[in-house]
This record gives C-alpha cells, structure tokens and sequence, in this order.
C-alpha cells in the first residue's frame, strides 16, 4: 500500500515537473572552453571564455535547442604543460563532446595529441602556428582563424613597401615565436629586406638590455617581434631606456590587445602589427556579437580573438544539435563545414580542418587605441612611422 | 608467543578502508562529496586516534609487516581494476604512486643523511627528458628509458657531490638551489631538447607492444594508463623494497650517525662522504626512474614541469608526512596530489592553502603527520 | 667592441648589481643575527613594489601629481610597510623557531613566501597579470655616441650606492650597529651587556627588509612593470650572491652581488652561446665558487666548537 502510494506521488510529480518546465527536460550537454586565464595573457583567454560563454548563453535561451549546454571552463596559464594537464582532463572526461581551445600556438601544438588520442573534437580560436592544423593529420583538430603564414606574407610586403629595409629579430623561443620568426625571415627575403640578426628569448625574461644593446649596435630600422604582449611591453619599454628611439617596432597578432595598450602607455604609439581577420565593427554579424556581448554584461573586454572563439562554440554547438552529443559523429560533421555561416565571415575547413581566413588586417597603435592601418592618420600622412 | 602478537585485524581493516575511501574519493564529483569525505576521513583519523585505535592498528602492522605490505598492494591492485575504463582516476593514481617514489628517494637524503635536495623535481626531470630523448634519437628499447633515466639523474647528482660534501648547512642548501634554477633555465633554452616547448614522446614500443593505446582484453576496454598504474606500482614496490631493506640495515645505521653528528660519526670511523654520496645518489636515482616513467606515460613534457616551486612541494611532502618516515611520505604524497584536483574550489588557492599548512605543521607539529617512530632493531617489538 | 657599447654594458650590469647588492645585504644581516636563511625576502620586496604601486595609485587618486612628491610617497610607504612585515615575520615565525632544525625556518620561510605570492596574485585585482609601474623620475638622456645614460638610470644608481653608503654607517659606527655586531657575534654575551635581543633581532628585519623594498621600487622604476613572480628570482639571485660573497659581512654580499650581475652581463655578452644561456653560465659559476670556497669569498672567521 505504502509503495503504491508512494508510486503515484512520484508519477504525479514527474506530470507537475514535465508539465511546467519542459525546458527542464532537455538533455543536458557537456562542452569545455580552454584558455589562458590567468599569467600575462589573461586579458585575451578572459575575452575569449566570455564570448563562448555568451554562445552558449544564446543557445540555452534559444527555445528550438534540442539540448540544454553546459560549459566546463579550464584554464591553460599559456604553457604547454598545463594545457596538456587540463587538455586530458576535458578529454578524458567522456560527458565532454567537445572543445573550443586554445589562444596560445605553444599551448595549442602540444594539445593536439591529447585530442586525437581520447577522440575529443577541438576547435582553435586562437592559436595561429600552422602546424596545429598542418602538422599532423587528425581528424579531431579544426581551426577557424587563419594562420601566421599570411601574415607574416602582408607584413613582410607591408614594410617593403613603406620603404623600410634593414631588420633586427627577437622571438620568444617557444613554436609561436620561432614559427613567426621563420616566416618572416622567409617573406622579409621575398621582398628585398635584410635581417641583421636573430635573438631568442624565454617567455619569462624581464630584462632585455644585453640584447637590445647588441641589437643598438647592428642599428636597424626596425625591430621585429615575435612574441606575446608581456614580453612584447618590457622590450618595447627598455628601448626607450636604452635609446633605441628611432627604431620602428613592430608586433606580431600576439601583441594586438588592450593590455599591450595599457602596459605601455604613449610609448605603444606607432607600434605595427598585422592580425588576420578583420576588426569586429567590420566583420558581418560584428554588430550582433557586440550588441549582445554588451548586453550580457562582462566584465572584460572581448579582446582580438573573442568573436573567434563566439564562432567556433557555435559551429560545435551546431554541429551537436545536428548529430547528437557523440564525439564521433560531431567530429566527422565538423570536417564536413562548407561556408557555414558565421560572425566572422563564411568557415570552411580544408582536409586539415583549417579555415580559410583571407584578409590579414594591419593595425597601427595610434592615441593608445590599435587602429586600421588604412584609416589611420599615419596612412593618411598626418603622423610617420620612425626611419 | 601467540597472545602476545598483536592480531591483524586492525591492519586489514585499515588498509581496507583506505582503498575504499580512495574509490570514493576518485569517484565523487560533487564538491560537497568531496568536501564531506575529507571531513569524515579526517573524523576518522581523529577519532581512531584518540580512542587508541591507531595504535592498535600501528601494533598490527608492526607485527604483520609482509601480510600487510601484500595487502596494500592488493589494494591498489583492485583500486586500479575498480577504475579500469576511466582514464583520469587511473592517470591521477599512477602520478601518485610516481610522486611517492620520488619521495623514498628524497627522504634517502634527506631523512636518512640529511641532505636536503631542494631540486627533486629537477632529477625528476632529468629522467623524463632522458626518457623522451631515448624514444626520440635512439634505437634503445623503450623500456630501458626507465633504468637510464635514473642513471642519468645519478650521474648528473654526481657533478654536484664535491660541492655538497666540502659545503655545510645553508651553503649546501644554495647549492641544490642553484642547480634546480639552472636546470629548468638550461631545458629552457636548449633548442634539441625542445625549449620551452618541451618535448613529444609518441610510439611508444615496448617488445612491439605499444602501451600508449587502448587496451582490450575479452571484449572489455581498458584504460591504456592502467598499463602505467601497474608499472608505476612496480617502481614503487622496488624503490620501497630497497629503501626498507637499506634502513633497517647496518647502512641504515650509518646514515642515521651521520645525521645525527657527522664528528662523532667520523670519530667512530664512519666514512661520512661515502654515505653521503651513497645517499644522494640512490635518492636521484629513484627520482629520476620515476621521471622516465611519467615521461612515457603522459607523453609530454616541459621545463615547467620541473620548476623550483615543484621541487619545493616534494621537500614539503617529506615533511608532511614526518622526515625520514617512508609511509608518512607515501600519503603525504597521495593527499598533495589528489586533494587538489579534486577540490576544484581550492583549485585556484591550492598553493596558498598548502603553503599555509606546512607553515601550521611546522609551527604546531614539526615532526609531521607519522613520525618516524625509534628504530626496532626487531620488528613487532618496538 | 666599441668603448660606448662597452659602457653601456657596464651600465646595465651595474644597475642589476645594485639591485643583488641590496637584496643580499638582507641575507647577510638576518644570518648575522640570528644565524637563519629568511627565504622569503624576495617575495617581501615584491609585496613592497605592490605597496608602493597601490600608493601610487592611491595618491594619483587623491589628485597628487607632483612626481617628486609621488615618488617619497611611494619609496617611503613601501619602505616603511615592509619593514614593519618583516619584524613581524621574525617576531612571529622565525623566532619562535629558534630550538628547531635551522632547515625548518629555511622551510617556514619558503613557504611564507609562497603565501605572499600567491597572496598577491589571488587578491591584489587582476594581481596575476604583469602591473604598469609609474615612470616617476625625469627621463633625459645623453648620449655619447652609442652609450646612452638616462637621468633616471643615473639617479637610481646614485639612490642605490647612498642607501649602501648609509648601511655601512650605521653597523659600523653607530650604537645600534654596534649592538647589531654584538649580538651577530656572541648572543650570550651580547644579553650579557645588557643588549636587548630581541629588540636588536626585530630591528635588524626591519632594516633588512625595508631595504630589500627600496631595491623593489628600485627595480619597479628601472623596468616600468612589475609582477607577482618578480621577488622570487630576485630573492634566489640575491641569496646566491650573499652566499658565494660570504655570510659572514655585509662587504660579501655587496661583491657578491655585483659578482652574480657581473657573471650574468658577460653570460650574455662576452661568451660563445646564445646569451639566453646566461643564467645557466651564472649559476654553474656559483657551484664550482661553492666547491671551490665552501663558505663563500670572504668567509665567516669561526671554528667548529664540539
């Protein structure tokens, strides 16, 4: 008597709950963001979580969603051995479908394996080396920014044609720093220029003063970085201690944030550096993410990869409503993305799983903002870079 | 004899109700099952404590040291078949067990001769970036990267000995110091070793057996890190093995002299360097077998793996659990590496917690959890 | 090489120097005194630079722009707040650690520092990420040739040799130094006369500590950023120095200091390798001067008593 009641208590709540909140009745989809959320590059991991976050955020309002997503944040601090820790973490958990990871090249480059041994589908929204995507052949790795070939290939030509010839290099020693380093070098060749000399440096170091000093006396035009925005602030910083004040310095997509912006102060201006894809208030749906973005209210800024990262958790989100919460078959649907439609423009993955990402858009720190080259008062002739 | 020998019972037990609180704790997902199976273990250990059941248990294992020692290996042995199919239980268990062997091996030095090594993690590393050096650039069969790590670590100590022996206290300590900073800068800026990037260990081959792929036996799939549970659990068996052995021997006896005071020891005709080397030298040893071994399995390494702050939690760990105590380490070293990965709230804090600990243990408890007890020069009868 | 790149060489190596210097003179007072390692001085002089930053901060927000004005403020609030912690920090973990193994305070010390760390990067806002330092001193430079000094770099080293200067002065001819000295040599004997320990012993972390600070500032003006991570690799160089200079006065930590950035320079410069090699040529240095001198360059006068 008692279990038959008890029986009808239970199936007349399950009525009450299924009746009145058949949201509640969705199945509930696990799905992971990794970035670098604390140490020097934060600003972008932070921008970055956000907009996913605010992908999943419009899906879970969007009543026709056939699952209910939840979103396992993880942080990779921009070292390649965290990100491998927190990588099997995700990817060993088998209730994750899939991720969304990765700002930084060093990070991303040694993850991949990881993705491809647990069968995890990952999508990089940041990391720009090329061997993430061409480097190896699995199935489980997509990307939908472009890589640093293209641009290092318009800066290169960039520069050319500003009229500058002799370069000096400092890169971090990591894949990210040596990867832009070697296709520099490369392009600089194509088109004329001459490099004076390389300097590797760890991605901790605080003082540059023996290398700026060796590269005073080779006396470039221009010194080229390649590295991220913490190392990028102390070396464009103790130039000015040594002197260097004539010498044009020029970045790499790793040093287009706020925080290049803010660590610097008037000294960022007239810093260069090239980014592919272009600004968010010219992207097509730039209008929407910033809206919404806006009206979820972060704290933080969306940063340069934050409506990349909006787009890749959508098309994996997309990619699960279409097949069903099973990495397998969301992986061989992510391979299959031809012209999806995005906020950033149409995605679509090559055999790599790398999309196609034209335009490589050159900023110039002008007034303490990163402004479009083309419509800044240096384009214009107003200001001059150094020569 | 036979109603003077403490019964078996409590140690059984106990060892039982470790590997089923170690189920539980790998299991349970929710912080508030986390947070409530540390509370009650903590309970527990307290109240055993205080109503004289740790010492019991202690009796019991005093007594029944082989049995028990089988037994803890079964344990992790069933533990290990419990988690078969889930990848990260197995992995966390198999660092654990990697964390405690590299804590016999500085509890060698430090414990016994009192050394203190303050780049554990370094000689850790030397064995794992000897391990990925040999599958990268030789043909040497794979699983000799784990003897040749040790012997590397060995050797690379021994450039240190001369250094640490003509050096004291503090000054030796800067020695250690120095070498932990210059070894994690060195694997930094060295390009053939990766730099900062570290290093890719793929393919794997053990006797044309790749042990880095999923397993299959009858139909059921198992985790390919239960392969390294078992191996890691080998080393630890071996390294505790060995190390027990030496302490409960006439060597045991020496170090302790030399310890305690080395004029005295030198008095008595103690070769005070010799046991010093003989110390330091098998403590990075077993490190650095222990580094080759997490090389393989993780398939991935960095210098930041083997930082001066990484080397710093394994001196922390020795003293956590009670210098120169073998299984005082061995927990020591279990809590350090699962609370806070499982504590996801204190994940953030975790360096702040533990530091603040260790400050409390040994403001209130310096001589740590389990402290080694006097030497039994017959065991069951301390 | 030119003379003017070799000056400016120097220059850069000496201000590195400068910045060791005073960090190992904390070692070496705090050994002296109480025969411990304080680890944690390192990170105690990155808690200075974030006070001094967030004094800044705080002034700028009071509507204060004079840089003149700023600049006391910062140096003497990071100065003073220090020296307060780290008479607390020997009142309350060192000394009460007294009877036990010395490696227990080198341990509690260590930790200690991780505390304050961490303590930053959790707690000062957005203390994980690399902070902006003010530039506060006039920036004009002069060049001869291709050696360039800057005002600011110049008052820096003037600031740093006078803070030096001072501390000599006051162990050596003053009554507190004297009684620094006593206390350093004989502790017995020191309470003997009359000498109060444990105010001697509170004194000396205060000015140890309180000049490890003024080098964070030192360092925070010099490179214009400053993060959470900085005092650890300053507090090991600065222990590094003072050990291979001697424990046993504070003339050995000054030359170990300028040793140590010396060693690093010409790691960088002078030597057949990449100069990222330059931490490993200096620490590999300070072994073979650690096999070769066991207690340092100018090493303690004591004979074991058994």
């Amino acid at each position: 008597m008692d279990r038959m009641r008890g029986m009808a208590v239970a199936a007349l709540a399950a009525t009450l709950v299924l009746g009145t909140l058949p949201a509640q009745a969705k199945d509930t989809v696990h799905v992971a963001f990794i970035g670098p959320l604390s140490g020097g590059v934060a600003a972008n991991g932070l921008g970055g979580r956000n907009s996913a976050d605010l992908a999943v955020k419009l899906r879970n309002a969007d009543p026709k969603a056939k699952y209910q997503y939840q979103l396992t944040v993880l942080d990779d601090e921009c070292k390649p051995n965290v990100g491998v820790q927190v990588a099997t973490k995700a990817a060993t958990d088998k209730s994750v479908i899939g991720g969304v990871t990765h700002y930084c090249s060093a990070v991303a480059i040694g993850t991949v394996d990881v993705y491809h041994q647990f069968g995890m589908p990952a999508i990089v929204w940041g990391a720009v080396l090329p061997d993430i995507t061409y480097g190896n052949d699995f199935k489980e790795i997509s990307r939908v920014n472009g890589t640093m070939i293209n641009q290092n290939e318009v800066a290169a030509k960039f520069m050319a044609d500003q009229g500058f010839k002799t370069f000096a290099v400092i890169h971090d020693t990591t894949d990210y720093g040596k990867g832009h380093n070697e296709y520099f070098t490369k392009f600089a060749k194509q088109n004329g220029l001459q490099i004076l000399g390389a300097f590797g440096v760890t991605a901790d170091q605080q003082d540059f003063t023996a290398e700026l000093t060796q590269i005073k006396a080779l006396n470039p035009q221009v010194l080229f970085f390649g590295g991220l925005t913490p190392i990028g602030v102390r070396i464009r910083s103790q130039m000015d201690k040594l002197g260097m004040g004539n010498v044009q310095f020029q970045g790499t997509s790793g040093i287009v944030s706020d925080a290049y912006l803010e660590g610097l102060g008037p000294l960022a201006e007239g810093s260069l550096a090239f980014r592919e894809g272009a600004p968010v208030d010219k992207l097509p749906g730039g209008k929407f993410f910033v809206e919404k973005y806006q009206a979820a209210g972060y704290a933080e800024p969306w940063e340069a990869y934050g409506p990349f990262a909006y787009a890749a958790m959508n098309l994996l989100l997309d990619s699960i409503e279409k097949v069903g919460p099973d990495r397998k078959k969301v992986r061989d649907e992510l391979r299959k993305t031809r012209n999806a439609d995005s906020i950033v423009g149409p995605i679509t993955f090559d055999d790599h799983g790398q999309n196609t990402v034209a335009a490589i858009t050159k900023y110039v720190a002008q007034d303490g903002k990163w402004v479009v080259w083309e419509d800044s008062e240096y384009a214009a002739g107003k200001r001059k870079l150094k020569h | 004899m036979e109603k003077t020998r403490p019964s078996l019972l409590p140690g059984l037990a106990a060892v039982g109700a470790g590997a089923v609180f170690a189920v539980a704790l790998l299991t349970a997902e929710q912080q508030w099952a986390v947070g409530a199976l540390i509370a009650g273990a903590a309970l527990a250990s307290l109240a055993a404590w205080r109503f004289g059941l740790a010492r019991a248990i202690g009796a019991s294992v005093d007594a029944h040291e082989g049995v028990l020692n089988a037994a803890v290996i079964a344990a992790v042995l069933a533990v290990t078949a419990w988690f078969y199919e889930d990848h990260f239980p197995l992995l966390m268990m198999a660092t654990v067990l990697l964390s405690a062997t590299t804590c016999i091996g500085l509890t060698v030095q430090f414990g016994y001769a009192g050394m203190v090594n303050f780049a554990g993690a370094s000689f850790y590393g030397v064995g794992a970036y000897t391990a990925a050096v040999v599958v990268k650039y030789t043909a040497v069969p794979h699983l000799l990267a784990i003897p040749l790590g040790g012997l590397a670590a060995a050797a690379l100590g021994s450039l240190l000995i001369l250094p640490m022996l003509r050096t004291k206290g503090h000054y030796t300590a800067v020695v250690t110091i120095a070498f932990a900073i210059l070894m994690k800068t060195f694997l930094e800026v060295n390009d053939t070793l990766g730099g900062p990037q570290g290093m890719k260990i793929r393919n794997v081959t053990v006797f044309g057996w790749k042990p880095n792929t999923a397993l299959e036996f009858g139909g059921v799939e198992l985790s390919h890190y239960v392969v390294y549970v078992v191996a890691a659990l080998a080393l630890l068996v071996l390294a505790f093995g060995l190390t027990r052995r030496m302490e409960r021997s006439w060597v045991g006896l020496a170090l302790d002299t030399v310890r305690i005071d080395e004029t005295a020891a030198a008095c008595f005709g103690h070769d005070i360097a010799r046991w010093k080397i003989v110390a330091f030298t098998w403590g990075n040893a077993l490190a650095g077998m222990a580094g080759a071994l997490y090389a393989l399995m993780v398939g991935f390494i960095a210098p930041n793996n083997f930082t001066f702050g990484d080397s710093l939690i394994l001196v922390s760990i020795i003293l956590l659990g009670g210098i120169g105590n073998l299984w005082g380490a061995m927990l020591a070293a279990a809590l350090v590496v699962i609370l806070p990965e499982k504590f996801q709230i204190i994940q953030e804090y975790r360096f702040l917690l533990y530091a603040g600990l260790v400050m409390l243990i040994l403001l209130f408890r310096p001589q740590g959890l389990l402290p080694r007890t006097l030497r039994a020069y017959v065991p069951g009868r301390a | 090489m030119d003379i003017g790149l070799f000056g400016q060489y120097v220059v850069n190596g000496v201000m590195l120097g400068m910045m060791y210097a005073l960090v190992a003179v904390g070692f070496t007072l705090f050994f002296g005194v109480l025969d411990v390692i304080k680890f944690s001085h390192g990170d105690v002089l990155m808690v200075g630079t974030f006070a001094g930053l967030a004094t800044y901060l705080g002034l700028q927000a009071a509507g204060v722009a004079s840089p003149l004005v700023q600049v006391i403020g910062v140096t003497a609030m990071a100065v003073g707040s220090m020296a307060l912690l780290g008479a607390l920090i020997a009142r309350y973990l060192v000394m009460p650690l007294r009877s036990a193994p010395p490696l227990n305070t080198l341990l509690i010390t260590l930790m200690l520092g991780t505390v304050l760390r961490e303590g930053v990067r959790l707690f000062y806002p957005e203390g994980a990420n690399p902070k902006p330092f003010p530039r506060l001193l006039p920036a004009d430079s002069i060049a001869f040739g291709s050696f360039t000094v800057r005002a600011d770099s110049a008052i820096l080293l003037l600031a740093g040799l006078a803070v030096i200067v001072a501390l000599n002065l006051v162990i050596n001819r003053t009554k507190l130094g004297l009684a620094i000295r006593a206390v350093a040599q004989d502790e017995e004997t020191a309470r003997c006369m009359g000498i109060n320990f444990t105010l001697i012993v509170l004194v000396t972390f205060a000015i140890g500590s309180g000049v490890a600070a003024f080098a964070g500032v030192m360092n925070g003006l010099y490179y214009n950023e400053i993060n959470f991570g900085m005092g650890l690799l300053l507090g090991v160089a600065g222990f590094s120095a003072a050990i291979i200079g001697g424990l046993g006065n504070i003339y050995g930590a000054i030359l170990g200091g300028f040793l140590f950035a010396a060693l690093q320079t010409i790691g960088a410069v002078a030597l057949p390798f990449a100069s990222a090699y330059k931490d490993v040529f200096a620490y590999a240095v300070v072994i073979a001067i650690m096999a070769w001198r066991p207690s340092g360059l100018i090493a303690e006068k004591t004979s074991e008593r058994v």
